[in-house]
């Protein structure tokens, strides 16, 4: 491979890698808001959804930039086999590592969500969960590899960026919609609907479970 | 010599569903939700010339977060 | 007659030329019985005998249900304590009919006794080793439990939990194998077609109702127990035989899931074609017996909170409909600020629940509320106008429902 290298291709490595991380954060966050059911009144839930899908498109864009410059730059020894395959890196084995493992997670849920409707459902989720994951390796990945990870702007942004998606795991934790909620933004009966409504909700739930029950035969009703 | 109408309608897995009711903001002429945030989906087939809708439908289907929707085309004689 | 290439006909191609007498004169026999299950649906039998055997692959089975998940039916259950024989000579022809090698008996596991029976009736029949093989299987007792897609799906996956099953009919499988899955009942029905013949069967019962079916009689009756009955008795002479209140309030039929008989009618005979009329139907041969003194009520409340308690909470509207009916129901014998209004809600979300589910078991539910205010019109109007009947006071209760169980106490496996 001819040696190529340029200060331009190390600021655009540290660039999109932060910028992929924020955008990864917003596709956490967005993602998070579709599972506990946000909006319906203000704004669709619809509307969140596509704007995961959408965010994360262009979040893949960056990621890939990131990995693409830092190969390609000769001045970091990596090679394309270790963007996917961990502990083959030359240059900081096991920062890149990580970064390794974050992507192939990542490659993993989109391509399940490329296939979305040629799986059961119940797998897709599976994988999807992986998402978190990704996440904390990318986080790690940020922190120990990079220059900018140990002080000034790029500390703050990795600090932030984890910080959001901490709460948010708190809150999708703690926060998951329940039986005892009963009524939804999107019921005819919600709130602003008051001269509907006979008694506050007091239908006792027949479960404490968050949701109906789930139950491996799901998917096979797909057939 | 008798033509031939498409009609398509709407189906939900109730098991599969949890509620989410993007179904009901993508296909709300299709979708109505109860009190407690499930589809009340409309049984009458509508005709497939109805582009509009039947574009909702399909929107309904793909935006399903569980894939819960399925459209069913059955064509009857006029 | 051989084949060309000139060897002798195999089993098969022999078959396939002359026919097996004994499959194509058991199948005659129990077309031209008319038998109807006996598990609730009343489905024809021979019709499904006939789906299964359109179906290809060659190892099938069948599933006999004595589930029972009806709380106050205890016909299967007596039939597999007095004659299991009978049950299972029905599956063997059923068997032989559709080609299956293995017989599945379900029996749930809380009636320890009535697995003992089967165990020992199983085992003299292994004994004489001819015939398919039977298998014994043991679920956990839920109400669903009984439905036959949530029987299947344990066996399968060993969860009793209802299958959603959009294109009807709808042929289950238990693995790869198509299963013919059929009550305790009808398979002993199937058992006495198969020896005496459809005219036999034919002499008892109504020309759409054939035959004679199990009752299990409780409430205001002096003798609670299992009846044999031609179909198309009338249901004040099965009454009678039983010892009950010979002016009733209302008769619940068919079964939690079934509806309200008001003891007016009495007189109406005993099958489905008489009983549709008025919104009721034999369903899984129960008959409940509530005296002028109870409150309808409160009976039904009852049993509707038990049964939102043994939803299978897969379905979002039978999950959340049926406790809110419940509520209602106790709201409307509680009294309340605006009694109508609550009223009109539960007639709503009885309309809303309707049909929304992946099984039958909140249609049930809806049934027996819809029926329940129309019978008890009058008590309804009492509690609704604050002067609620006496019955609601009483602590004695006529339908027999079982203790709710906290959930996560249930058993699904």
């Amino acid at each position: 491979m001819i040696a190529f290298t340029s200060p331009y291709l190390w600021y655009s490595t540290r660039a999109t890698g932060l910028v992929a991380l924020v955008l990864f954060t917003v596709v956490v966050c967005l993602g998070t808001f579709v599972s506990n059911r946000v909006g319906g009144t203000s704004v669709g839930r619809f509307e969140l959804n596509e704007l995961h899908r959408s965010v994360s498109m262009v979040a893949v864009a960056f990621l890939v930039v990131h990995i693409v410059t830092t190969v390609v730059d000769s001045y970091v020894p990596t090679g394309w086999l270790s963007t996917v395959v961990p502990m083959t890196s030359s240059y900081k084995r096991v920062d890149v590592a990580i970064g390794a493992v974050a992507f192939d997670l990542i490659l993993a849920v989109w391509a399940s969500s490329l296939m979305k409707t040629r799986m059961a459902n119940t797998s897709w989720r599976f994988i999807h969960s992986f998402s978190w994951l990704a996440f904390v390796a990318a986080l790690a990945h940020g922190i120990l590899t990079g220059t900018d990870g140990r002080s000034g702007i790029g500390l703050a942004v990795i600090v932030s960026c984890a910080g959001a998606v901490l709460v948010t795991a708190l809150w999708r934790f703690f926060k998951r919609p329940t039986r005892a909620l009963g009524r939804t933004a999107l019921s005819p009966l919600a709130p602003h609907d008051a001269t509907k409504t006979v008694a506050t909700t007091t239908t006792a739930p027949n479960t404490t479970r968050p949701f109906p029950r789930g139950s491996k035969q799901r998917d096979r009703t797909r057939r | 010599m008798s033509r031939r109408i498409d009609h398509f309608v709407l189906k939900v897995d109730p098991i599969l569903c949890d509620g989410f009711g993007h179904c009901h903001e993508l296909a709300p002429e299709l979708v109505h939700v109860d009190e407690w945030g499930y589809p009340i989906i409309n049984e009458q087939p509508t005709s497939s010339s109805d582009l509009a809708l039947l574009k909702s439908a399909k929107l309904a289907v793909r935006g399903c977060p569980r894939q819960a929707l399925r459209i069913e085309r059955n064509s009857d004689p006029t | 007659m051989h084949a060309a290439s000139g060897r002798p006909l195999s089993l098969r191609e022999h078959d396939e030329t002359f026919g097996t007498t004994t499959v194509g004169a058991l199948l005659r026999e129990l077309d031209a019985s008319g038998l109807l299950g006996r598990g609730g649906a009343s489905f024809a039998t021979a019709k499904k005998v006939e789906l299964l055997r359109s179906q290809r692959g060659h190892h099938k089975v069948v599933v006999v249900n004595a589930m029972e998940g009806e709380p106050v039916g205890h016909k299967d259950r007596t039939l597999l304590s007095s004659n299991p024989h009978l049950v299972l000579d029905g599956a063997q022809y059923l068997a032989t009919l559709i080609g299956a090698r293995r017989i599945d008996v379900c029996v749930s596991r809380k009636d320890s006794a009535i697995v003992h029976h089967v165990q020992r009736a199983l085992h003299e029949r292994e004994l004489r080793k001819s015939g398919p093989a039977f298998v014994l299987h043991t679920p956990p007792w839920r109400y669903v439990a009984g439905e036959e897609s949530a029987l299947v799906h344990w066996l399968n996956d060993n969860e009793t939990m209802p299958q959603y099953r959009p294109r009807r009919p709808h042929v289950l499988h238990v693995g790869r194998s198509p299963a013919l899955v059929v009550n305790a009942e009808t398979s002993a029905h199937v058992g006495l077609i198969g020896r005496f013949g459809a005219d036999w069967f034919r002499e008892l019962g109504t020309p759409l109702s054939p035959g004679s079916t199990l009752v299990s009689i409780t409430g205001a009756v002096y003798r609670p127990t299992v009846h044999e009955v031609p179909l198309g008795t009338t249901l004040r002479s099965i009454l009678a035989d039983a010892g009950a209140d010979p002016d009733p309030q209302a008769i619940l039929l068919g079964g939690y899931g079934g509806a309200w008989l008001s003891g007016e009618h009495q007189d109406v005979a005993y099958c489905n074609e008489a009983l549709h009329p008025f919104g009721a139907s034999v369903g899984a041969g129960i008959i409940v017996v509530v005296p002028r003194s109870a409150c309808g009520i409160a009976e039904t409340q009852r049993i509707v909170a038990w049964m939102a308690n043994e939803s299978s909470r897969q379905c979002g509207p039978c999950a959340f409909g049926l406790p809110a009916l419940a509520q209602d129901l106790s709201t409307v014998l509680r009294g309340s600020r605006d009694p109508r209004a609550v009223l009109e809600r539960l007639k709503e979300r009885c309309a809303v629940i309707d049909g929304r589910g992946a099984c039958r078991h909140p249609d049930g539910v809806v049934r027996l509320v819809q029926s329940a205010l129309e019978v008890f019109k009058d008590d309804v109007e009492g509690h609704v106008n604050g002067s609620p009947c006496e019955g609601v006071t009483s602590t004695r209760h006529w339908v027999a429902v079982p203790a709710l169980e906290r959930e996560s106490e249930l058993v699904w496996e």
